[in-house]
């Protein structure tokens, strides 16, 4: 392989706190070196050299939560689009959710989709793809799965994906079992009964629309119990896309307390509120629902604060169809691989977060929750990194996305922060210049 | 002959005033958002279309085709439109959804491009999601009449009931009226709380807690748990109907302990104002919400008079959007 030397980059590095102009050497797939100052690295012999301009360089993102839609629902998303819609994006890792046709609970289910999803993502599409193994059979969340041969599978946690597991005796072993194995459970926050029909946020604007509202307790009720089960089982709780100001409180004294709890939330939670609704827009159901105002603010503090410790695209594609029906029949779901980097990057931009939070949410922290390699850029890491231009503005149109999915919930929003190019294992994935002239020239 | 010509000129003045238009939009989806002066404006020309003779038929609307589309069962509501059409002189289609191709879990919006392929000037629809009437207006090049969408509105049973008091009484300004009943899953009280406090009236809700919708007291209403306290001093006792079908699970203990709680009877009708009127959208539940006796009390009971002014009401709405629709259509 090639060495690749990039020259005069802004090396942002959330693990090491790296912020400086310098260059970086990649040999075989790994950083060989690194450079505090900038066109101080000599190009080996026979070495592409690619000359960043001040962009930023930072480790590849780490997105925690994907639908892959792989096996069963090639109609919403295939291992291609969905491998093209990372890569543009500067995601480099995926971890796929177990709500796939067949159920990931079986680990050969597992290893064949983790295979299949890189083999089928094209040779020149590479992308690093992980799974979490299901919590239990069937996703029913009554009997637990076969979590000890879904990690030695390779199963990088475990989840009913989108489902709580509602059952407190099934929880508890659930937690207890994985707490052996050294794996986190990883919880969708939403009592089902109280959930039961839910349209959207509970509130005023529910009451004007009509819709069926889902009370915030819903999320608090569930982390809650979970925070008392986990005080007997021990282990590691993460809750997914949280987005209430009363679970975010819950994790905050929780980890204040000593307990292994981490979170994460997707970018619609911190950017887009209830009133979003008040069209009946289906681009607007999303699971959780958006919450209120109060609450969104709460997410902000959560991200800023570190009691939020990574930001997820919680990508879950759907089709036209099942999105152009009345709002409480639609699907909840968006593409959301594609407005990840930009629109995390518009806390930064909004003066919420510092930069370097913004990639320790994207990259770092969802590598330490999940004991992954890759999320930081030092001597001898693994060469999955991002070239970023902070800056470049665009509009989010669905109709120009890869993924097959083309809802969002910032259909038309002015954005920053495009990609120039993405590395994984040090092979170059994505060429924003290339990518543009191929376009043209298809035109 | 002397009422008649009264009648027409009534209507002329009607006209002098109002031009077609009122609605500011090209449908009507909801009562949520009107002005003080379009409310007005359309029940002043259904007030005068309600002094017709009732075998009077008038030819405003000849030409025009209306399309009504019930997904949910309806008996007075979509005859109401029919009548309401045909009387303004329109071509009526009631499109079958029981009986037809149209059936749960198709599409909304196939429907809707089928039949906007068949050029209705109109299309009424009923359906059981809220904000369906928005999304086939999205679709469709005719105007659409909102007979009802899920929990959200339905804004023609508010402009009759309206105009039903105002008939009545004279006026609506200033007025204190109990809505009463399960405001959670009912779309004539979202549309009544929004039309009312537009003209000005004083609302109150009575309810259980599991009937109220969170955060309703933001709508400018107050909440009453206790009907004798919500009834004292209310000029009109507006009742609603048990949504069950729209209810999930058990929303109250039992149907005995509701009536006993917030079923309107003789003696409770007693705490409200001497001469308090009673209403109700139908189709009454005799025994669950109101007695069977007061329900039949033509001294009290409006209900009768406001299946015959929704007529009107809906005589007054259709003109007034195919005005709209059709002033489009000029070159």
């Amino acid at each position: 392989m090639t060495d690749v030397l990039i020259q005069n980059a802004r090396l942002m590095d959330p693990s090491s706190q790296r912020d400086s102009l310098g260059d970086c050497l990649i040999r075989d797939g790994r950083i060989l070196e690194l450079s505090d100052q900038p066109n101080t690295i000599k190009a080996p012999k026979g070495a592409e050299v690619i000359n960043a301009n001040g962009h930023v360089l930072t480790p590849g993102i780490i997105d925690m939560r994907v639908q892959s839609c792989h096996p069963g629902a090639a109609h919403r998303e295939t291992p291609k689009s969905l491998a093209a819609a990372a890569i543009k994006s500067g995601i480099t890792s995926i971890i796929c959710l177990p709500n796939t046709y067949p159920v990931l609970d079986d680990p050969e289910m597992l290893i064949s989709q983790c295979r299949m999803m890189n083999g089928l993502a094209s040779p020149n599409k590479d992308l690093r793809v992980y799974s979490y193994g299901a919590a239990t059979v069937g996703l029913k969340g009554e009997a637990m799965a076969e979590l000890g041969l879904l990690a030695e599978a390779g199963a990088v946690g475990f989840t009913d994906a989108i489902h709580s597991v509602a059952n407190s005796l099934t929880m508890r072993r659930v937690l207890s079992y994985a707490s052996m194995l050294g794996r986190p459970v990883i919880q969708h926050a939403e009592d089902p009964m109280l959930a039961e029909n839910g349209e959207m946020h509970e509130g005023e604007h529910s009451t004007r629309l009509g819709l069926r509202g889902i009370p915030d307790a819903a999320e608090a009720i569930i982390i809650s119990r979970d925070l008392s089960l986990l005080r007997l089982t021990g282990g590691h709780y993460h809750v997914a896309h949280i987005a209430t100001a009363k679970g975010i409180a819950l994790i905050r004294a929780a980890k204040a307390e000593g307990l292994k709890v981490t979170c994460d939330t997707a970018p619609p939670y911190a950017l887009l509120n209830d009133i979003a609704v008040r069209d009946y827009d289906t681009r607007f159901r999303l699971s959780p629902p958006l919450r209120s105002e109060a609450d969104r603010q709460a997410v902000l503090e959560g991200l800023a604060d570190g009691t939020i410790d990574a930001m997820a695209s919680d990508h879950s594609p759907q089709d036209r169809d099942v999105k152009s029906l009345p709002f409480g029949l639609a699907e909840t779901g968006y593409s959301g691989l594609e407005t990840l980097l930009s629109m995390t990057l518009s806390l930064w931009h909004g003066g919420y977060l510092p930069l370097m939070r913004v990639f320790a949410l994207l990259s770092h922290n969802p590598s330490q929750i999940l004991h992954l390699d890759g999320g930081k850029m030092a001597v001898g890491s693994t060469a999955d990194l991002t070239l970023i231009d902070l800056d470049r503005g665009w509009q989010v149109r669905g109709a120009d996305f890869a993924s097959l999915s083309v809802s969002t919930p910032f259909e038309g929003a002015p954005t920053q922060g495009v990609v120039l190019g993405t590395w994984i294992g040090g092979k170059r994935v994505y060429d924003a210049a290339t990518a543009h002239q191929t376009a043209n020239g298809t035109r | 002959m002397g009422n008649q010509n009264r009648q027409d000129n009534g209507l002329a003045q009607a006209d002098d005033q109002l031009g077609f238009a009122a609605l500011p939009d090209k449908h009507l989806l909801g009562i949520e958002g009107l002005q003080r002066p379009v409310v007005e404006a359309i029940l002043n020309r259904a007030n005068s279309f309600a002094d017709l003779p009732p075998r009077e038929s008038l030819s405003h609307l000849k030409g025009v085709t209306v399309f009504t589309i019930f997904f949910e069962n309806s008996t007075r509501t979509k005859v109401s439109f029919d009548l309401a059409a045909r009387k303004m002189g329109a071509s009526v289609v009631n499109v079958p959804v029981a009986t037809s191709s149209i059936k749960k879990g198709e599409s909304l919006i196939d429907t809707a491009v089928t039949l906007n392929a068949m050029h209705p000037d109109i299309l009424v629809m009923r359906h059981q999601n809220s904000g369906a009437s928005l999304l086939l207006s999205n679709y469709v090049d005719a105007a659409v009449i909102n007979a009802g969408d899920g929990r959200h509105e339905h804004p023609t049973q508010a402009l009759l009931d309206a105009l039903t008091i105002r008939r009545r009484l004279g006026h609506i300004e200033g007025l204190n009226i109990a809505i009463c009943g399960d405001i959670a899953n009912s779309r004539v009280a979202r549309s009544n709380i929004h039309l009312l406090s537009i003209l000005g009236a004083n609302i109150r809700l009575i309810s259980p807690t599991t009937l109220l919708p969170q955060d309703i007291t933001e709508m400018g209403v107050s909440v009453y748990h206790d009907m004798a306290e919500g009834l004292n001093g209310s000029d009109i006792v507006m009742l609603l109907r048990l949504q069950q079908e729209r209810m999930q699970g058990a929303e109250t203990p039992s149907q005995r302990e509701y009536f006993h709680r917030y079923g309107l009877t003789r003696e409770k009708l007693a705490l409200a104002k001497p001469e308090a009127l009673i209403m109700h959208p139908g189709p009454m539940n005799r025994g669950v919400e109101i007695s069977s006796e007061l329900a039949d009390d033509v001294e009290r009971s409006l209900i009768t008079t406001q299946v015959e002014i929704g007529v009107a009401v809906r005589m007054a709405c259709l003109e007034s959007l195919a005005a709209g629709v059709l002033g489009r259509q000029k070159p």
